[in-house]
């Protein structure tokens, strides 16, 4: 489902060269919930960017559902991101200036979904995340595990095959944290492939594989 | 995505309430500007109906004398065709074209009361502006003897008057002693400059022996220089010895009636200027400002599938939302306008000035977002996800 082939992201200034990533091979089977680990700085949240197609490698090959995307436009990498992925936050990114069911709805928006369909569609994924009595709350009015269920809704609201989770529980209490997890697990035996990002070991080993990184190198 | 713009900026309506204040106050000042610049533009491309190229006033002033001033007028009248530069001459009151003065009455028929502007003139008028008459002919002498002054109106004060009738030969009152007989129609007369409307206009015939209009109308030949009006006034106040004597040319008169409406059109634009300029960078500066406090919620759109143009539509649509706000408030001010008829201007000019303003509020509001939003597009999304 997710192929990287020889990955290398290099930072480059005027007068310092970064190598954030070396040589990263990975392969995500469909259906599997791979979890990513390291220390802060070895490069976990630029392989997920990566993955995400939010940055693009300085070397390396990326297959998505076996599409190589290196030549893709903005337009198509927008489109790739719009329908097989969805993606969820440690730190939410939740708009606040809308409501619990607008800021679910964006993905939708860059679709041709009408209002009705869309509407339809996140009331049905914050039923999933157990948040259908909070559609008309904004953001602010939500605690943090509310606010993560909300950006969980979010990302599967189109029906992603794929889910890239940067640290979810990261800013959530270990009750918290379980519970967004459980989310997780529930989603994955639907049939999401999913990959996360966690400095928790306790929560990486409830996850069908670990990767781990260390000064951009993958060490397992 | 339109209805999610307006949810987002319904939603901060509060944030955003001084904004949509002074696009509305720029909207309004531009309403005003435009009104007053498409009333003088509409007036400008008017014919004005008339020719003063060559066409001088000649103000006489009888100041302490009270002798014989009618056939001392008639006198100078005399020596002023006399001269071979002088093609025409013609005697009227002191509202010449171009001057500041107006006379205003009212005339009335079949019970309809028209206010207009009043010129006295001897039969000779239309040969020294050349006012082409629409219908009928212009008074004589001859018309005296007959029971009505001799009367010539133009279009709009027929319009006015008649409505939809012809005017030609009708009998009309002009006080509760005098009535007068309209012998003819001139076109336009538009005697206060090209950016003056055309007002009701009635040219009304006073006799050989009027001695209140001392004002004479002179068309020279093509040519005619300052050695003949010094020549003239000498000779005529040689002649009227004590009088006031003064030549202007119309020519003269004309430009600077226009600067009295020009100059305050100025003033107008410049201050406007100013004001749509503090609101372009009030915009800009803004634009700037949220674009670098909502790095994240740019980096989340581009994860969730919006393009680079995407983004850059988002934020021009944000502001057109914004800019729609404030015009639905000012149009319901300026539409009030019109259907009031304020001013007693044509409904089309406010129209004009209202479709302007706003097309002028939605092309400033899209310069000032275009380098902001093109800004937010080129934000890479890793890097605004990061930071936020």
């Amino acid at each position: 489902m997710i192929k990287l082939q020889n990955v290398e992201k290099v930072y480059r200034t005027s007068s310092i060269e970064t190598l954030a990533l070396n040589n990263i091979n990975i392969d995500v089977k469909k259906g599997e919930f791979v979890s990513i680990m390291g220390p802060s700085g070895c490069g976990k949240s630029t392989l997920l960017n990566i993955i995400g197609l939010l940055d693009a490698p300085s070397k390396g090959q990326i297959e998505i559902d076996g599409s190589p995307v290196e030549r893709y436009t903005d337009k198509h990498l927008a489109e790739l991101r719009n329908r097989k992925l969805g993606f969820i936050f440690q730190s939410f990114h939740l708009i606040n200036d809308l409501s619990v069911i607008d800021n679910v709805e964006i993905p939708l928006l860059y679709r041709n979904t009408s209002a009705k369909q869309r509407r339809e569609l996140a009331q049905e994924a914050l039923e999933k995340v157990g948040l259908s009595n909070r559609m008309k709350h904004f953001p602010k009015q939500l605690s943090g595990g509310q606010k993560q269920r909300v950006a969980i809704a979010r990302a599967i609201v189109g029906k992603p095959e794929i889910i890239l989770a940067d640290e979810p529980t990261g800013n959530l209490d270990s009750a918290m944290g379980n519970e967004i997890l459980g989310i997780l697990q529930k989603l994955n035996t639907d049939g999401a492939t999913i990959v996360m990002v966690t400095h928790d070991e306790a929560m990486a080993k409830k996850t069908d594989r670990l990767i781990r990184l260390f000064d951009g190198t993958q060490v397992s | 995505m339109l209805r999610h713009l307006f949810k987002l900026i319904w939603n901060k309506k509060g944030t955003h309430s001084l904004l949509i204040i002074e696009v509305w106050a720029a909207f309004m000042v531009l309403f005003g500007v435009l009104t007053l610049i498409v009333f003088n533009l509409r007036n400008y491309l008017q014919p004005i109906g008339f020719q003063y190229d060559q066409v001088w006033n000649l103000e006489l002033s009888s100041n302490q004398d009270t002798t014989e001033v009618a056939a001392k007028l008639q006198r100078a009248m005399q020596r002023v065709k006399s001269y071979s530069e002088v093609v025409a001459a013609s005697r009227m009151s002191s509202n010449t074209p171009f001057s500041a003065n107006q006379i205003g009455n009212s005339v009335g028929y079949n019970k309809v009361n028209v206010g207009g502007d009043f010129y006295y003139t001897d039969g000779e008028l239309f040969k020294v502006l050349d006012l082409p008459l629409k219908k009928g002919r212009w008074y004589r002498e001859a018309d005296l003897a007959g029971k009505f002054v001799p009367l010539v109106i133009n279009q709009k004060m027929e319009d006015k008057l008649f409505l939809n009738e012809s005017g030609l030969n009708k009998v009309v009152k002009i006080d509760d002693k005098t009535s007068g007989k309209i012998v003819g129609i001139v076109d336009k007369f538009k005697a206060k400059g090209v950016y003056m409307s055309d007002n009701p206009a009635l040219f009304y015939m006073f006799r050989k022996d009027d001695r209140w209009n001392s004002n004479i109308l002179i068309k020279t030949r093509p040519g005619t220089d300052a050695n003949f009006e010094a020549r003239l006034v000498k000779d005529i106040a040689m002649m009227l010895p004590g009088w006031g004597v003064e030549v202007g040319y119309l020519k003269d008169s004309r430009k600077n009636r226009d600067n009295l409406t020009l100059v305050p059109v100025l003033i107008f634009l410049i201050v406007s200027g100013f004001l749509l300029t503090n609101v372009a960078l009030g915009l800009f500066g803004v634009l700037n400002l949220n674009i670098a406090k909502r790095k994240g919620e740019i980096g989340l759109r581009r994860a969730m599938g919006a393009t680079e143009s995407g983004v850059t539509s988002q934020f021009l649509g944000e502001i057109w939302v914004l800019a729609t706000f404030s015009l639905v408030v000012g149009l319901i001010f300026a539409v009030q306008f019109p259907l009031m008829n304020v001013f007693d201007l044509d409904r089309e000019i406010y129209i004009i000035a209202i479709l302007a303003a706003v097309a002028i509020i939605y092309i400033i509001v899209t310069l000032c977002a275009w380098f902001p939003s093109k800004q937010a597009a080129a934000i890479h999304p890793a890097v605004a996800l990061h930071e936020e």
